[in-house]
């Protein structure tokens, strides 16, 4: 059972009441602008995962979870359009196999409450260490990411095309802006995210509604909020196409390739635009997939994704850097293919399957990220709603959403192998 | 076929088992208001059979990666690609190959009678010739090259060449450039025929289902075949490397680390209870609540993907300890010396009860999830265990077992494998 209630200005409890699950799952998810307090956002959500003032260090904080027959929670940064999303997420097992009789959800959600809303401050700091334990953890993670070569040829894809706009910008800032984030700006970060944060609680497992409304309207009672407005810039063309390269010491190459889709805002066309880039590079069945990968013998892996809330399509892909030209020719003409219909019935009815069976959901974790991704709706959907509009798309639309795709920018992640290296 | 039920009240879930006339094993758990099914038809053949038993007992070697190089061809049949049979119904369609085994899956919320039935066939009847075996060396030849750009693997990987030098468990589960190069048709056929034997696979299928007609089907749906599997090879004494030590460069921004201590056994597979003692061994010392995960993380040594687990399979057991670290070598020493000290005063009761009462949590939540419950119960037949032994055997574990696993660890063993970014 799905009930939406409003907890505070700019505060949205999501809840799916259902008894299925031997889990209970929770998300807060906080939007803020994308903008130059980004590093101090990110550092700020990590620090209150970290400890707060009943459990004031990282051990004392896990150690209670795992009392909470280990009860996990995360906090990350991301993107959703130009906002920046901090999350504190977390799951827990359901009361019912408890072994003491004890309501572990009840405690788990005072827990995050006492995350967000106290953290653990003494005159207005985290405390010196505990920020420079966050910081160096935070550049860490920006460094992991680097190293997956994948995730990073994808960004730079990203950061190119996105160079005007904040969507161009990393989620956690730069490991420089990161690096000289200041005491005052992170707790500026937390008076500022607690007030003004557009937010939303999504929650899914066997508890009541009324039982996470009033903890968190209990929290939010003493607080004075002006939500912020967020919006996201949509263009309809790049700016000018080029192409960017990069070369390192590797066995593998990976070209990733970035267009605009046409959409002026995340619900323009947007059951076409889904079901075109599904039909495009989808699955299995999608026209990179069997002609890219198994026809052509081209690529390990080929397929295309879409950025609903920035209007953006990307095509990724894993080739021999030599195979670059033939690739993206492949690309290219795959996609003219769609522009001009040239695709059956089967397809389309493989691909809304395919879409269909994508929401489908198996697990309280993934209603929650399915809930948790609308945040920034000011109405929610249900899946049976989405569904309903993939399968009234038709092909015209199909070919029309194709025809609007201008590409942007290509990246290529060149691969020098190591052994022509050493030679 | 005789029907076995298995009831587990707690949990509330309820496993179906039957053993067919072939030999095949049937795990069946239908899960109420579920949306979809997870289907694993599993072979007891992976990466480690590198030397197949002839009818006189002894053992004859055949190439690396044969079991992944089936899996692929297994996948296209005389008219169509599985992924194009599973188009038709929407399921979602896979495949993997471990060390151990070799599986094909799908999940579906429509359809399951049509689903099963391309399953049990495709896998059922091979279909490849010498040109569409010389294309997938082309296709497995890139996917083992971009393996070897992921520090994760080559850590990994690296650290098995030295834990376990004369072992097939140290070789990419795909092979090698060179052994697949000496994989044709005929091998395929060969070996096809040799492991794909009813009485040596299970299929499993957790989710939405009607289980009598699920028995129905696959009962008359199963090729049976006369001649007897062979034994797996099973060397207690395979030789250890006197190395301690290795690294790689890749175009990586960070070091990584993995630590190893192998596990010396005389009989192929540890118990259930043993291998989950050591999961509980290694949250003791080495979770995010330990006081040793605080000290390292304080000292800057790891960060959070910091962590423990035993890596065991027929044949072979190690811990391994793993994680990013600036200075690698430092930090193996003090998880050595951390062992020692461990060993000297055991684990205390209180540490024990925190542990296992988050594995007990992490046990039940796993029960949700279709995919993980599938293989669960999967690799529960091939260990010789029954439905529910999982959880069982968790909460048989008491603290004397724990400090038996801590004290058989043999610290002197311990091997390092290193990755430093390139130059």
């Amino acid at each position: 059972m799905l009930k939406t209630v409003d907890i505070a200005p700019g505060v949205r409890l999501v809840c799916v009441k259902t008894d299925k699950y031997k889990t209970f799952d929770i998300n807060v998810s906080m939007a803020l602008p994308l903008d130059e307090n980004a590093s101090a956002n990110a550092l700020l959500v990590k620090l209150l995962r970290r400890s707060c003032k009943a459990y004031p260090d990282l051990t004392a904080m896990n150690r209670r979870l795992s009392e909470l027959y280990g009860a996990s929670v995360g906090a990350s940064v991301s993107k959703m359009g130009d906002a920046q999303i901090l999350t504190i997420s977390g799951d827990c097992l359901d009361d019912k196999f408890a072994l003491d009789g004890e309501s572990i959800i009840s405690d788990f959600i005072s827990l995050i409450c006492e995350m967000i809303f106290n953290p653990n401050i003494k005159s207005n700091s985290f405390g010196t260490d505990n920020l420079a334990g966050e910081k160096r953890l935070l550049v860490q993670d920006v460094l992991e990411e680097l190293d997956d070569k994948r995730t990073y040829a994808f960004n730079k894809c990203i950061e190119h095309m996105c160079e005007n706009e904040p969507y161009g910008k990393m989620s956690t800032g730069t490991i420089e802006e990161i690096e000289s984030t200041k005491m005052n700006a992170v707790y500026a970060a937390w008076k500022n995210l607690i007030s003004t944060a557009r937010i939303q609680i999504t929650a899914v497992g066997n508890v009541t509604p009324k039982k996470i409304e009033t903890a968190f309207k209990a929290k939010f009672k003493k607080i004075d909020r002006q939500p912020c407005e967020i919006e996201t810039i949509f263009l309809k063309k790049p700016q000018r196409f080029a192409r960017h390269e990069e070369r390192i010491t590797a066995n593998q190459g990976k070209l990733v390739i970035g267009y605009r889709t046409g959409m002026e805002n995340k619900f323009d066309g947007l059951y076409p635009e889904v079901v075109m880039i599904n039909i495009f590079g989808g699955g299995t069945y999608s026209k990179l997939f069997t002609n890219i990968r198994e026809k052509m013998s081209l690529a390990y892996y080929c397929s295309a994704m879409l950025i609903v809330n920035k209007g953006i399509a990307v095509v990724q892909s894993g080739i021999d850097t030599d195979k670059e030209k033939a690739v993206s020719a492949g690309v290219i003409n795959q996609l003219n293919e769609i522009r001009n219909g040239k695709f059956d019935d089967e397809l389309i009815a493989s691909a809304k399957k395919s879409i269909r069976e994508g929401l489908t959901f198996n697990s309280s974790d993934a209603i929650c990220r399915y809930y948790t991704n609308q945040m920034l709706n000011e109405n929610i959907e249900k899946p049976e709603d989405f569904i309903k509009g993939i399968d009234s798309v038709t092909k015209e639309q199909i070919c029309e959403a194709a025809k609007k795709m201008v590409l942007d920018k290509i990246f290529m992640l060149s691969a020098d192998s190591g052994e022509e290296a050493a030679q | 076929m005789k029907i076995n039920e298995f009831r587990d009240e707690t949990l509330g879930e309820v496993v179906y088992t039957a053993k067919h006339s072939s030999g095949l094993e049937i795990r069946l758990m239908p899960k109420e208001n579920y949306d979809s099914v997870f289907a694993l038809f599993s072979v007891n053949y992976g990466s480690i059979d590198t030397h197949v038993q002839q009818k006189n007992g002894s053992f004859k070697a055949i190439p690396e990666g044969t079991a992944h190089f089936l899996e692929h061809k297994l996948f296209e049949s005389e008219e169509l690609d599985a992924f194009e049979l599973f188009q038709r119904t929407g399921a979602y369609a896979n495949a993997f190959t471990s060390f151990d085994r070799t599986a094909y899956l799908f999940k579906g919320s429509e359809r399951t009678e049509e689903s099963l039935g391309y399953l049990l066939d495709f896998v059922q009847k091979p279909y490849f010739t010498a040109e569409t075996v010389q294309k997938e060396q082309g296709i497995i030849g890139q996917e083992i090259r971009m393996y070897k750009d992921l520090p994760d693997w080559e850590v990994f990987f690296n650290l098995l060449s030295i834990l376990y030098p004369k072992h097939p468990v140290s070789i990419d589960i795909a092979g090698t450039q060179e052994s697949i190069a000496k994989i044709d048709d005929k091998l395929l056929y060969k070996l096809y025929e040799t492991f794909y034997n009813p009485s040596n696979m299970c299929i499993t299928l957790v989710g939405k289902m009607d289980k009598d007609a699920v028995f129905k089907q696959i009962d008359k749906s199963i090729i049976r075949k006369k001649q007897p599997v062979p034994e797996r090879k099973f060397d207690p004494k395979t030789p250890k490397s006197k190395q301690k030590y290795i690294e790689e460069r890749l175009a990586v921004g960070r070091k990584q680390f993995c630590l190893g201590i192998r596990e010396e056994i005389d009989k192929p597979e540890l118990s259930l209870e043993d291998e989950y003692a050591s999961g509980i061994l290694l949250d003791i010392l080495f979770g995010k609540d330990s006081d040793f995960f605080r000290k390292i993380v304080d000292e800057g040594l790891t960060t959070m993907e910091f962590s423990g687990s035993l890596f065991n399979g027929y044949g072979y057991s190690a811990y391994l300890i793993s994680g990013p670290s600036e200075d690698p070598e430092k930090l193996a020493d003090l998880i050595k010396k951390e062992i020692a000290k461990a060993q000297k005063t055991g684990v205390s009761k209180e540490e024990f009860e925190r542990a296992k009462r988050k594995y007990y949590g992490y046990a039940v939540r796993g029960y949700d999830d279709i995919n993980g419950m599938a293989n669960t119960l999967t690799a529960l037949y091939y260990s010789g265990y029954k439905p529910f032994d999982d959880i069982n055997a968790i909460k048989k574990i008491t603290l004397a077992r724990v400090n038996k696993r801590l004290k058989s660890i043999n610290v002197k063993d311990a091997a390092l494998s290193v990755i430093l970014p390139a130059e």
